[in-house]
């Protein structure tokens, strides 16, 4: 069922991949365009992360991402602007109530035996909604123009190192990666992704057995939006602008599911590899002045032949290339496994 | 002072966009209903045939050769999309198909996007130059009551399609039993394509009727898709009669929301409805 490395070994590429990204910057140290260029690789492959939580373990079709992100920031700016007091106070509560919907989401979806057509549907028009309301409650969130906002200040830290500020901002992310990727890891090693592979297998034979599906999809939906609303905040804070344009379904979900693919459904470092891939390509696209405005189009092309043919992801095709050559062992636990046949679905 | 005149107005431009909505939630449950997959690409191609039409019209053109054109466009297009595309999706089975299907389409509409965007960068409207009817003191959008003929005349003929010709009968076969309709000789392949033609095509006629009324531009197709799954939640994926149902009666509420607490709250309004049917009888589209 599972064929995933044991902890040990998952716990040492995070670290592995802790230091890849704290080391990053230092080539290019001061150039701010590039820190901001990792930051927002960091926060795409967090996205991913999250949605792999709801999505790859507990086969729910979140396809609201930009809006809950978009909840989250916008929360946490305009309530601590609302209570005039800093924003580290407000992250949380808003983080949580994105986690609320998400676990709303998947409590009335599993209560109901929604398929994974009825929650994508769901979740997307909740998606419209959130971006209508971004957009047309202009008292509020002034419109689709949005607005200026760097909330948390970073310049005690910034200063007392004497670094940019981009730069504290950056290893903040980098911080909150790595937590969250173990946090993950905690979470598929525990009873909870054994019991999230038995529902992916078998719902009805699960709930035999005395799995709570309800219960587990419920706390994946929550964990799952939890994080994607907290990351939210520090899309914002990286772009120091609010603007709903950047919170809707074309310019988030459907990098983040590129993402999610690219680097492998169900993989620990997937969503790091995967978005390191996209935002690579991205940035390539941008510079290349002939093909700036085909960036859309190769997206759109891109997503269609990965879902095609390529829905197994980098990670797990290199790490089956890297046994075939006995340049890995294999360090799975019990042995078991076998090839993925469902790549994914 | 809201008079009656005033409100039959909008009731007929609701009507209007009663069948535009009908039109694109067809499209789509046709599709789902015979080959589970959601279509996602539906609003592109609306777009798409609006596009073309314009290009016809500024060749100097007049508008019903631009639709026709406009029309065989799409329907070729929408096959080439069948042959290639949803070929690849029918390979696999069940849930994986549905997931493969949503994701392939939405790669598409990407895609689509992407690609008009850099040939038809503004809005476009669609010249039905009717004026306006006077109807016992109420004045009438032309162009709303020829959309509502219109509408009426094609959502007629599909029906006597399905119903009357033996092709039609064997879609409902496929729609309703693949395997028997198999046993007895019919190709679901072959009736998928068919099926999928005819939705391309019914939504490419729901793009024209929205663009005599108002703008269209690239970025409306993602927005039309939406519409489209709005209408297949509330009408109930697999009913056409449900989905001619729900579009009329969502365009009337739009309307008339509109009128009286305007556009932002309509479309949230459309939204909700559709979330809130979706939470109390999901049973009706799965």
């Amino acid at each position: 069922m599972s064929d995933r490395p044991s902890f040990g070994v998952e716990a040492r590429n995070v670290l592995l991949v802790a230091a890849v990204f704290a080391l990053a910057p230092l080539p290019v140290l001061g150039s701010s365009y590039y820190e901001s260029v990792l930051a927002h690789l960091v926060l795409i492959a967090l996205l991913a992360v999250a949605l792999n939580i709801v999505f790859g373990h507990t086969d729910q079709l979140f396809l609201f991402v930009g809006g809950l992100a978009g909840l989250g920031a916008y929360a946490t700016g305009l309530t601590a602007d609302a209570l005039g007091v800093s924003a580290w106070l407000t992250l949380l509560p808003a983080a949580v109530l994105c986690g609320l919907v998400g676990l709303a989401v998947s409590w009335v979806a599993a209560k109901r035996n929604f398929t994974v057509v009825l929650i994508s549907i769901l979740t997307l028009n909740l998606q419209l909604v959130f971006t209508e309301v971004f957009v047309g409650a202009r008292d509020i969130t002034r419109g689709s123009t949005g607005f200026p906002y760097e909330y948390f200040s970073l310049e005690v830290v910034a200063s007392a190192v004497g670094v940019g500020e981009k730069l504290v901002l950056y290893y903040l992310v980098v911080l909150l990666l790595v937590l969250t990727l173990f946090l993950y890891l905690r979470l598929v090693h525990s009873k909870y992704g054994v019991a999230f592979d038995a529902i992916r297998e078998d719902e009805i034979a699960a709930e035999s057995i005395g799995i709570d599906v309800v219960r587990y999809k419920t706390i994946a939906g929550f964990i799952g939006a939890f994080l994607i609303g907290l990351i939210g905040a520090f899309f914002a804070r990286e772009s120091a602008y609010i603007l709903p344009g950047s919170f809707t379904f074309l310019a988030v979900d459907v990098i983040v599911l590129i993402v999610l693919v690219v680097g492998g459904l169900r993989t620990t470092l997937g969503p790091v590899v995967g978005a390191t891939i996209v935002v690579a390509i991205e940035e390539f696209l941008s510079s290349a002045q002939n093909l700036q405005s085909w960036r859309t189009a190769i997206f759109g092309a891109l997503l269609i032949v990965l879902f095609l043919y390529f829905r197994r992801g980098v990670v797990r095709s290199a790490r089956e290339t890297l046994v075939d050559f006995g340049l890995m062992d294999e360090g799975r636990e019990g042995g078991g496994g076998g090839p993925t046949t469902d790549g994914g679905r | 002072m809201v008079t009656v005149s005033t409100l039959l107005g909008v009731a007929v431009d609701g009507l209007a966009f009663g069948v535009f909505l009908a039109l694109l939630g067809v499209g789509i449950t046709l599709v789902f209903g015979l080959g589970e997959v959601l279509n996602l690409a539906i609003g592109a191609f609306a777009v798409l045939t609006v596009l073309v039409a314009t290009v016809v019209v500024n060749a100097g053109q007049g508008l019903v050769v631009a639709a026709v054109v406009a029309l065989v466009a799409v329907t070729a297009f929408g096959l080439v999309v069948d042959r290639t595309l949803l070929s690849l999706v029918y390979r696999s089975e069940g849930e994986e198909r549905i997931l493969l299907g949503i994701f392939t389409t939405l790669g598409l509409t990407v895609l689509l996007d992407g690609v008009l965007i850099n040939f038809f960068p503004s809005r476009y409207t669609l010249p039905l130059d009717v004026g306006t009817v006077s109807l016992g003191g109420a004045v009438l959008t032309g162009s709303s009551l020829a959309v509502i003929t219109i509408g009426v005349v094609v959502l007629g003929a599909l029906f006597a399609f399905l119903r009357g010709t033996f092709l039609g009968k064997a879609t409902r076969t496929v729609f309703q039993d693949e395997r028997g309709a198999r046993l007895v000789g019919v190709n679901p392949r072959k009736i998928r394509t068919l099926i999928f033609v005819l939705s391309a095509a019914v939504a490419g006629l729901g793009g024209l009727v929205f663009a005599v009324g108002s703008a269209v531009s690239v970025a409306s197709g993602f927005q039309f898709t939406t519409f489209a799954l709005i209408i297949s939640i509330v009408g109930g994926v697999r009913s056409l009669v449900g989905a001619i149902t729900a579009g009329v009666l969502l365009g009337l509420v739009n309307q008339f929301a509109n009128f009286f607490v305007g556009s932002y709250i309509a479309t949230i309004i459309l939204f909700t409805a559709a979330i809130v049917v979706l939470l109390v009888r999901p049973e009706a589209i799965s």
